[in-house]
């Protein structure tokens, strides 16, 4: 089974042209298949298709293992850098008793990483459609909805308020995580498609928003988040108090930021990381990162928590900030010690200070990486209680007519992958709202598959983790810009792309041709395969449960249960008549209209 | 009515005492223990002793297998629990099998801590926390006469104590972390370095490892921000870390340790945590701590034992830099007794 460019966003074209075999289908008990059966898919948030990238990548094939990629999210060389990997979370080699996740995200980077120089990008594009559309900023959900809606024909313009595209990629994640030429080649790469990009406008003081919607036939304010949240407590506005986006910002711009040799960090996501991580590139000496709650509880990988650890960074848990202390310069920073409190299930964890427990750190400066807020763009439609234009979760729209929202504006604080898939999911929506029907939908591709040539002993090799600079002390050479992970091995990336189950391939007995001579159950290498006397259904028609028998005259069936399944083929190899079929099920995007030129 | 099942992780002084405070008040019930290591119970506290060859092996265990036998208590060696499932009361163990309980102390002490500087040097280093430990200690002090400790815990300055007696030459690089859950100071600094040089040892005043190469089997060169230190061995000692990664996200409140409150109960009922790898807050210290010491540590496996079983008892915390350590009565300013 070969990996090849169809595995890219679907075309009517393409689709016409497909030889037999092929079926497609938008039947909600495929979805929740799906859903339940290819996790690491259903885990991202711009649904990219994982087994599909990492089998590619297995057969080095790295331009199609990047365009796979590239369809959905975009930016692979970036995010395959910087994203906060809810796939692994839900990657079934993960699972107790199967090992680690696959490094999934380190694979894609791995996919930027080895193309070939001369890698042509594969964008289909379609005709004109005689709309324009204007977009206010240029970060991941801004470019993301630019390159939907300049693919598919409108006439796009980014609005910017800083002097370069990228927003927070650019000017909010530190260069030692992600270097600027990666992220540029990206981003030129999507403004390609014929996008009018106007830097250094600042929508709402250089140009109202009205004047904008007046001239545009829709309006996507993607502006992000840069309002930096307050704690809220004395003396924080004392000299040597910084925002966590401010001091990222600052540094980001080549500003001379001085914060002394002792760092406070108050915060517990990637911003509060990187303040962090970016204080010690400063000349910090002493930088601890405070946390209202227990480090498992971090919004963070795991591998940013060791890297951190490992240049020095001491985390101190269970910590509530009470008031800075100071005059005129910043001091220290008075805390509670917290404990936790009972939560409901599946609610985050809160915690209570200890009354009592005060004392004090002491501090040269203090950093609050504590979250930020949408900015206030004056304009017209239904406003929160500051004053910041709303819109509905579900179509974008605002209560203002073609005045979408899209990307943490929307939403809050939310990931760069999530901001990708909200740009992209806003820009269908203004597509299918200007021109009065849908232009793209997702299905479930099923195809005949053979056995792959994956070998159990894979699922035994370890998980191979990330490269980085060492010893500690050359990452802060170069003003701290030298980037931290220096990326797989082409050896590497292909030792880690074989732990991949394949999870799109899809195991099943013919019931009518199986002899019950139980030889697969007894090859399995867990309880994958079973002695069923019923099979239940959710509301969709999909398969959520089995009743499970040991009374050979109760059994019924003997089913695959994909959901325990590590794709080894162990029992298609030893079924005596050929009953077991293996098929391929991805998640795709297919557009439904004509393409026009490649 | 079915007897109950109680089941204890760990086969410490804390696990073998809670074990045996069940059983005094239980005389029914079903007890189990599940250690991952392979070796009966020890006392941590001596293996120094037994490293400088002051003590036997058999003096590191205290007690026989025959004890488990005559007590009815099933200890369940080598077998290592990767899992727990809370609302179902259920514990995975590494070799798929699946136990259940009515009530669980987790009792599964601590391990050598390497800060995750240090961990790029580890294969270079020696710890001691096992008996398995210090068999690896006794055979390299036969071919090596310089050590190079890094750290300062308790067990830190226990080993250099038996190896000054064996006449060893002795560095050290202080560490300030392993001062936890003191504030580290330069006093404390100062402290620490007049008693371990008015005993011979070498203190090295650096503040960064650069690089550890192995020159050959019994030479190590040390490269600091300060200075090159060649030695034979080198011991690391920064304290030791609760046991308890398998129970991230299992629903406990674990920081450095299971947080327990003053009854050594965790979030889950019938549920307690007790020595090495559970967390209680000290009013004093304004801060959790794991209280350590085998003698604190079975006095709590008593506690937790009579609470499962229905009692109230609250296991008082020690005043600040008052605490039993193998007799000794210390615990945040060990290098006092240096």
């Amino acid at each position: 089974m070969q990996e090849g460019l169809w595995n890219r966003g679907e075309t009517i074209s393409q689709t016409q042209n497909w030889k037999s075999g092929v079926s497609y289908s938008c039947d909600p008990a495929d979805f929740s298949y799906m859903k339940v059966n290819v996790p690491c898919q259903d885990a991202c948030p711009a649904l990219t298709n994982i087994p599909s990238y990492i089998r590619a990548l297995y057969e080095e094939k790295f331009a199609t293992s990047y365009e796979i990629n590239r369809m959905v999210n975009l930016l692979p060389g970036t995010l395959g850098r910087i994203c906060s990997r809810p796939c692994e979370l839900k990657c079934r080699h993960g699972e107790a008793g199967l090992g680690e996740p696959v490094n999934i995200c380190h694979i894609k980077r791995a996919a930027s990483d080895f193309r070939s120089l001369g890698h042509s990008y594969m964008t289909p594009r379609f005709a004109p459609v005689g709309k324009t559309v204007a977009i206010v900023g240029s970060g991941p959900a801004g470019l993301a909805a630019a390159h939907d809606l300049a693919m598919m024909g409108f006439d796009v313009t980014i609005l910017e308020a800083c002097e370069e595209p990228g927003g927070m990629l650019r000017y909010g994640i530190p260069e030692f995580r992600l270097p600027r030429i990666i992220l540029s080649e990206e981003i030129d790469n999507i403004l390609r498609l014929g996008i009018s990009m106007k830097a250094g406008v600042r929508v709402g003081v250089d140009l109202t928003l009205e004047s904008i919607m007046s001239n545009y036939d829709a309006t996507l304010i993607a502006a992000g988040c840069y309002e930096p949240m307050e704690l809220e407590i004395p003396g924080e506005d004392l000299l040597g108090v910084y925002t966590g986006l401010n001091f990222v910002m600052d540094v980001a711009k080549g500003f001379d930021v001085r914060i002394g040799k002792k760092v406070l960090v108050i915060g517990a996501g990637f911003t509060a990381f990187d303040c962090s991580r970016l204080a010690l590139r400063l000349g910090a000496e002493d930088v601890t990162l405070c946390i209202r709650g227990l480090e498992e509880d971090l919004r963070v990988t795991t591998d940013e928590i060791v890297e951190a650890k490992r240049e020095g960074i001491r985390i101190q848990s269970l910590l509530l900030s009470k008031g800075v202390h100071g005059s005129g310069h910043v001091k220290g920073v008075e805390f509670f010690r917290t404990r936790p409190v009972e939560r409901s299930s599946g609610s985050r964890r809160t915690v209570e200070p200890i009354l009592g427990s005060e004392f004090v750190l002491e501090a040269d400066s203090v950093i609050l990486a504590i979250g930020q807020a949408p900015q206030r763009i004056p304009g017209p439609g239904k406003q929160n209680d500051r004053g910041v234009i709303i819109a509905d979760f579900s179509n974008f729209r605002s209560t203002a007519p073609n005045l979408y929202l899209a990307g943490d504006y929307l939403t809050g604080p939310s990931t760069v992958i999530e901001s990708i898939s909200s740009g992209r999911r806003a820009a269908g929506k203004i597509a299918e709202d200007l021109l009065g029907k849908k232009l793209k939908e997702w299905v479930v591709r099923i195809k005949d598959a053979k056995l792959t040539d994956r070998q159990r002993s894979w699922d035994l090799i370890p998980r191979v983790e990330i490269p980085t600079v060492l010893p500690v002390e050359d990452r802060f050479q170069s003003k701290g810009f030298v980037e931290v992970e220096t990326g797989f091995l082409p050896e590497q990336a292909h030792d880690e792309s074989k732990r991949c189950y394949l999870c799109y391939l899809h195991y099943e007995i013919d019931v009518n041709k199986c002899i019950y001579c139980r030889y697969c159950i007894d090859n399995a290498p867990r309880d994958c395969i079973k002695l069923v006397n019923d099979i239940f259904t959710d509301e969709t028609g999909a398969i959520s449960g089995y009743l499970e028998t040991t009374q050979w005259t109760e059994v019924s069936a003997v089913v695959i249960d994909n959901s325990q399944c590590v794709r080894c083929g162990e029992c298609v190899r030893v079924c005596p008549v050929d009953c077991i079929s293996v098929s391929r099920m991805d998640l795709v995007e297919r557009f439904l209209i004509e393409e026009t030129e490649a | 009515m079915s007897r109950q099942s109680f089941v204890i992780i760990g086969n410490g002084p804390a696990a073998n005492q809670a074990a045996e405070s069940l059983r005094s008040q239980s005389s029914d019930s079903k007890i189990t223990m599940l250690s991952k290591d392979s070796f009966r119970g020890y006392l941590p506290h001596l293996l120094p002793d037994f490293v400088s060859g002051s003590i036997g092996e058999e003096s590191l265990y205290f007690r026989p297998h025959a004890y488990y036998k005559e007590k009815n208590i099933f200890l369940r060696l080598g077998q290592k629990a990767v899992g727990i499932d809370f609302s179902k009361r259920r514990i995975f163990l590494e070799h798929r099998e699946v136990i259940s309980f009515d009530g669980l102390i987790i009792a599964t002490g601590g391990k050598p801590r390497i800060p995750e500087y240090y961990q790029l040097f580890e294969d270079l280093m020696l710890t001691l926390k096992t008996p398995q430990d210090a068999k690896l200690w006794i055979s390299k002090l036969k071919s090596v006469d310089s050590i190079l400790m890094l750290g300062g815990d308790l067990t830190s300055l226990s080993l250099t104590r038996a190896l000054l007696k064996m006449g060893k030459t002795i560095q050290f690089i202080i560490n300030e972390d392993s001062f936890w859950p003191i504030p580290y100071s330069e006093e404390i600094y100062k402290a620490v370095t007049q008693r371990l040089e008015s005993k011979g040892v070498q203190v090295v005043h650096c503040n960064k490892i650069r690089r550890v190469t192995q020159i050959d089997e019994n030479l190590i060169e040390v490269d600091t921000n300060t200075c090159t230190v060649r030695t034979g061995a080198i011991g690391a000692f920064f304290g030791l870390v609760p046991d308890v990664r398998f129970l991230v996200r299992s629903g406990l409140d674990i920081d450095r340790g299971i947080l327990v409150d003053e009854f050594l109960k965790t979030r889950f009922e019938d549920v307690f945590a007790v020595g090495d790898c559970a967390q209680v807050y000290h009013p004093a210290l304004r801060n959790y701590w794991v209280s350590i010491g085998y003698q604190n540590a079975a006095t709590l496996g008593k506690i937790a034992a009579s609470n499962l079983l229905g009692s109230h008892l609250e296991a008082l915390v020690a005043p600040e830099s008052i605490l039993d350590v193998g007799g000794v009565k210390v615990n945040t300013s060990w290098w006092t007794e240096f």
